[in-house]
């Protein structure tokens, strides 16, 4: 029996998705058939069976992502029994030098190890979560420890809590683009109310918000722009592609219209429903999803007044609508009630002046309050 | 106004994608052609079994070079032992035509040093992985020929990006102002990674661009294995007789991923692909050979049978290497070690002792 792990099938990638399965257990296989069909970051990839033999042991269904060296399925291959065969671990992998974290297979008949063997980053976890490394049994290749080791140590003794559920997909997509902008981004918010109250009955909200906010690049080009930290570099855009946040059951996508300073109200509703479709048919193809020059949130539609919307480089700027509100304000001498939009601007301070954002701010509200 | 000058670009096909010999190259060698299809077939059973090496990872990245065996093999098949090539990473048909060994290459696609310091032709290039840095390398080793008046001739492979870059056309500049015995093979597979030819130049042809280095440039189908010998022995008789070199374009088609690290359905369509497949090499050249008498269905059925044969033997040996020393990092690129990596080579050699030990 040979357990055949996860290869790395691309340069240095960490871990792949299992797509399908072309084998089930109980099957025989020959040379090279075809086993599964795996999506990397890269490419999706059908593995080959590495030897004839007779599938015992599928390790991961439809969906499940499996980490580089996890264990992928157990073949038959009439040998006699070697527990310590993985096949998976390529040519130049068998030098001491490289030593892959491995995260459901341990290999059996290996000598304890004398001292700590733990990757950089297994000992940064392990830090960082309070746990001894000294005091585990490493469960990688030659007693290594590795980050499971470290995070089931972790929760020892902590109250039970549901088993962690790997994110995929588009979740999986925003907590790697939040980690990315939470890292790079220098938020500054400005919060302000548009007063709406000379809007005709019914008036398009998006349409006005996307007008005021072409209005609002025109007047301060600086937040329609790319900024590129490394480099320390910007590109200021003179055409509006406004990213729009649309919220699905399943996660967060920010499809793009082009040229929003070229749309009048009748096209842009028309280009936001088609997006809208798309989105929930979810056959928005990967183009539709990128470039955008600024973005828009209308999480009003929910609920909640003010927010502190998230830029996502190299954007620069994010606008946010909350919910529209009546509300008393001085008119004259007297109070009067009137409906007033309240917005939420961040802007990435590495890119823009605080002035260039409050100037931005002024001309999107001016165009906002306009009657139509 | 009057024409300064004028220039022309030649394009060379004798056997179509259909298997039909139209008007054959004076004294074309038939039987030749046996021992040219039969690596060219044994390229194409490698090139599979490298990938489901590496797809098991066995091996490391690994370019096939699946659709332009005919354009490897054949450039190969009319060089002279004592030629010189220096190629790049797809030309595995070369390779092996030459005398490297199957388990040399699966070496090199591990990472493994003595991949690259092949038991023969020693005098060939290793692979240059770099885009066209080995154009260079070409002028040079063509330069030393002439300077010992050796009838030697250097043969750089490059693929359509690398003509891009600088490197090519100050190689080919040079190449032509001392009119060196250098031959330029540029097979065109019509992509760059994920740039299509299209978008590379705004050139009509490849070959064309050795005009600028006042050298001649041909083209030919890279599918067609006659009209390759024929383009690269005429360019290598050039060459050799002292009339300075000559860049080649075969045309040919990347039928897979740039790499086992890529995945070209994301740039172009299944419908291109499968009329390349039209095109192919080996099985227009098997029709002409069955067609002429010199290959048959049994013939077929043992050169399969032989090829995985072979192949089995090689990945044997192949996995069954040890690991190379740690010293593999300094052994390899100097003639004689300078001190400072003596010391260091001797550190090396400590540290795998104790750790083996």
């Amino acid at each position: 029996m040979k357990t055949f792990t996860l290869p790395d099938l691309g340069e240095g990638l960490a871990e792949a998705e299992i797509v399908a399965w072309q084998v089930g257990e109980g099957d025989k296989v020959v040379l090279d058939q075809p086993l599964l069909s795996v999506e990397t970051a890269k490419a999706i990839v059908d593995v080959p069976a590495p030897f004839a033999g007779k599938v015992v042991k599928l390790y991961a269904r439809v969906g499940d992502i499996v980490p580089l060296g996890g264990a992928l399925v157990d073949i038959d291959d009439g040998a006699p029994d070697d527990t310590g065969t993985v096949v998976g671990d390529s040519h130049v992998a068998a030098t001491p030098a490289k030593d892959k974290p491995s995260a459901n297979v341990a290999p059996a008949g290996k000598p304890a190890p004398v001292a700590v063997r733990a990757a950089p980053a297994v000992r940064a976890l392990a830090s960082r979560l309070g746990v001894e490394l000294a005091t585990l049994a490493g469960s990688g290749p030659d007693g290594a420890i590795t980050s499971a080791d470290v995070e089931a140590a972790a929760r020892h003794g902590a109250p039970a809590a549901p088993e962690a559920q790997a994110l995929r997909g588009p979740r999986r997509a925003m907590a790697q683009n939040m980690a990315i902008s939470h890292a790079e981004v220098v938020p500054v918010l400005l919060v302000d109310d548009a007063d709406i109250h000379a809007w005709p009955k019914g008036e398009d909200a998006t349409w006005r918000l996307m007008r005021a906010m072409v209005a609002a690049c025109r007047a301060v080009p600086a937040l329609n722009a790319w900024f590129d930290g490394k480099a320390l570099a910007r590109r200021v855009f003179e055409h509006v592609d406004i990213g729009i946040a649309l919220d699905t059951e399943e996660a967060l996508f920010v499809p793009v219209i082009r040229h929003a300073e070229r749309l009048d109200r009748a096209r842009c509703r028309a280009e936001l429903n088609a997006l809208k479709d798309r989105v929930r048919a979810r056959s928005l193809a990967p183009a539709q999803l990128k470039g955008h020059t600024i973005t828009l949130s209308n999480f009003g539609m929910f609920a909640g007044r003010y927010a502190s919307p998230v830029v996502m480089p190299p954007t620069v700027a994010i606008v946010g609508a909350g919910r529209a509100r009546l509300e008393p304000v001085a008119v004259g001498d007297a109070i009067g009630l009137h409906r007033r939009l309240p917005i939420s601007i961040t802007f990435d301070h590495r890119a823009c002046t605080g002035a260039e954002a409050a100037r931005f701010l002024a001309a999107l509200l001016a165009d906002l309050e306009l009657a139509e | 106004m009057k024409t300064a000058a004028q220039f022309s670009v030649s394009y060379h096909q004798f056997l179509n994608a259909k298997g039909a010999l139209a008007e054959p190259p004076p004294g074309l060698d038939l039987p030749a052609l046996v021992p040219v299809y039969r690596t060219m077939a044994f390229t194409r059973a490698f090139d599979a079994r490298a990938v489901a090496l590496q797809r098991t990872g066995q091996l490391r990245t690994f370019p096939s070079s699946l659709g332009e065996e005919a354009a490897t093999v054949g450039l190969a098949s009319v060089m002279r032992p004592d030629d010189v090539l220096l190629p790049t990473y797809r030309e595995t048909g070369a390779f092996l035509w030459r005398g490297v060994t199957p388990v040399e290459i699966f070496l090199y696609w591990a990472g493994d040093e003595r991949g690259s310091a092949i038991a023969g032709p020693r005098g060939d290039f290793p692979i240059s992985v770099p885009i066209a840095s080995h154009c260079g390398h070409a002028t040079g080793v063509a330069a030393a020929f002439q300077y010992r008046k050796e009838a030697r001739v250097a043969v750089c492979v490059l693929g359509d990006g690398a003509t891009s870059k600088g490197d090519f056309y100050e190689a080919v500049n040079l190449a032509g102002v001392w009119r060196l015995p250098a031959v330029f093979v540029v097979i065109n597979n019509r992509w760059a990674i994920s740039v299509p030819a299209a978008r590379q130049t705004a050139c009509a042809t490849f070959a064309q661009k050795a005009i600028a280095g006042g050298v001649p440039g041909v083209q030919a189908d890279g599918n067609d294995a006659v009209a390759v010998r024929h383009v690269v022995g005429q360019a290598l008789e050039r060459a050799r007789s002292g009339e300075g070199p000559t860049v080649v374009e075969l045309l040919s088609y990347r039928l897979t991923d740039h790499t086992t690290a890529d995945d070209a359905r994301r740039y172009r369509s299944a419908d291109e692909v499968s009329a390349a497949w039209a095109e192919e090499p080996l099985v227009r050249l098997r029709a002409l050979l069955a067609r002429e008498g010199l290959w048959t269905k049994a013939d077929e059925e043992a050169l399969i049978a032989d090829n995985q044969a072979r192949l089995e033997a090689a990945v044997a040996d192949y996995l069954a290497t040890p690991p190379q020393p740690l010293t593999s990092m300094v052994d390899y690129l100097y003639a004689e070690l300078p001190a400072e990596l003596v010391a260091q080579r001797a550190e090396l050699a400590a540290r795998e002792g104790g750790h083996h030990g």
